[in-house]
């Protein structure tokens, strides 16, 4: 089987607008769960609300989409009734961050056996393009029309400190390392989180001097700095450029898990 | 193999032509029946997936298929067997 073959074809050219970053990223999801040998019957992607949230819909597999925020707490009951189950939740960063923020943290304290992956465009992009909690300052969106003026969190430096098993961060453009740390956020026992920061070139780009879809993603790429790098230049004391981002596995541990299969 | 753009799906997005190390994707100037311009191929034949996917038994490289949003990028058989000139390059 191939990964094309989890895709309900008959959805597709599904409704994300022109390069938006969620269609690579189901890619690499799906490519993952390929490597895995996941069966279709025992695999369940939830989600909550937004245009990465629709990523469900356009899988050949039994899916929860939900109620926006909720799809931690959705997928935890899943896990808790069903140990057996596969579970995958796909979040954007105002479903996980924003409204659903609480969910997050204790999905993560828990340790809930399942692989989270977040899209993170930094912005509410269904809605229309107001600023979300990883907005970055400086950034002009729909409800910071003179920049945003508050700091944006770090979703995966939140998912260490709350005490996810695995957690790692990529970008839309890193496609093949993206799909080896989804696949390796499967292989871990307990929550397993991966952001990938993805453009929305529709309602963060336009309003940000990012016209093209190649400009946008030529962003994100040049931002990224493997996090060994980071580190090294930090111990240093080096400076690091403004709007750099750490990619690369940032943790894998072994703490106490919630519903792993025996 | 032959590489083909599906363009009932694609949306013109030219990721593919950002990322193939063989510059085998160009941007199109066309519009096509759907009103978008999809990017034409130069030579597809000199992807490594083309040549030596059949060989191989799995993918190689792939990295434009991974990267397109909109899942327009695949690989059918030649039937009946197309010949075509291969260049290598140096
Ligand atoms: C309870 C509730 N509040 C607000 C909304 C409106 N709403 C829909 S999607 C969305 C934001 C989605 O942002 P994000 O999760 O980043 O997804 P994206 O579209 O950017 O992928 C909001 C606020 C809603 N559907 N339900
Ligand atoms: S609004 Fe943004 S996130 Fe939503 S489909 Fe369009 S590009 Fe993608
Ligand atoms: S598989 Fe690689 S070499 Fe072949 S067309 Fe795609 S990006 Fe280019
Ligand atoms: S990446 Fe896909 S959707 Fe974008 S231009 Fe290439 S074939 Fe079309
Ligand atoms: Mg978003």
């Amino acid at each position: 089987m191939s990964a094309s073959e989890w895709f309900r074809e008959d959805r597709l050219p599904h409704i994300y607008c022109t390069g938006c970053g969620n269609g690579t990223v189901i890619n690499c999801t799906l490519a993952a769960v390929e490597e895995m040998g996941w069966k279709r019957d025992e695999t369940v992607f939830v989600s909550g609300i937004g245009c990465s949230s629709r990523a469900p819909g356009y899988i050949l597999t039994d899916s929860l989409h939900t109620t926006h925020g909720r799809a931690l707490a959705f997928a935890t009951g899943v896990k808790m009734a069903r140990p057996e189950f596969n579970v995958v939740v796909f979040t954007g960063d105002g479903d996980l961050a924003a409204i659903g923020g609480n969910h997050f943290i204790h999905a993560c304290r828990r340790n809930v056996d399942m692989t989270v992956v977040c899209m993170n465009n930094q912005i509410y992009g269904m809605t229309g393009g107001q600023g979300s909690p990883t907005t970055p300052p400086g950034a002009i969106s729909t409800t910071t029309p003179y920049g945003a003026s508050e700091p944006a969190f770090d979703l995966a430096e939140l998912a260490v400190a709350a005490g996810a098993n695995y957690v790692a961060r990529w970008t839309s453009y890193h496609v093949k390392e993206l799909t080896k740390a989804v696949t390796t956020g499967m292989q871990t026992p307990g929550l397993a989180f991966v952001e990938v920061r993805t453009q929305c070139p529709t309602n963060y780009g336009r309003h940000n001097k990012l016209r093209t879809v190649p400009a946008m993603i030529e962003h994100i790429r040049s931002h990224a700095m493997l996090v060994e790098k980071y580190n090294r230049l930090t111990a240093e004391g080096k400076p690091i450029p403004e709007g750099t981002f750490t990619v690369g596995e940032l943790v894998r541990r072994s703490r106490p898990a919630m519903g792993v299969r025996r | 193999m032959k590489l083909v753009i599906d363009e009932s799906r694609c949306k013109g997005c030219n990721l593919c032509v950002l990322v193939c190390p063989y510059g085998i994707f160009a941007e199109g100037t066309e519009l096509n029946s759907r009103g978008i311009v999809s990017p034409v191929l130069d030579r597809p034949e000199r992807c490594t997936n083309c040549r030596l996917q059949a060989l191989y038994g799995r993918m190689l490289c792939g990295v434009c298929r991974m990267i397109c949003p909109d899942q327009a990028i695949a690989w059918v058989e030649e039937r009946p067997f197309e010949p075509h000139r291969v260049e290598v390059e140096f």
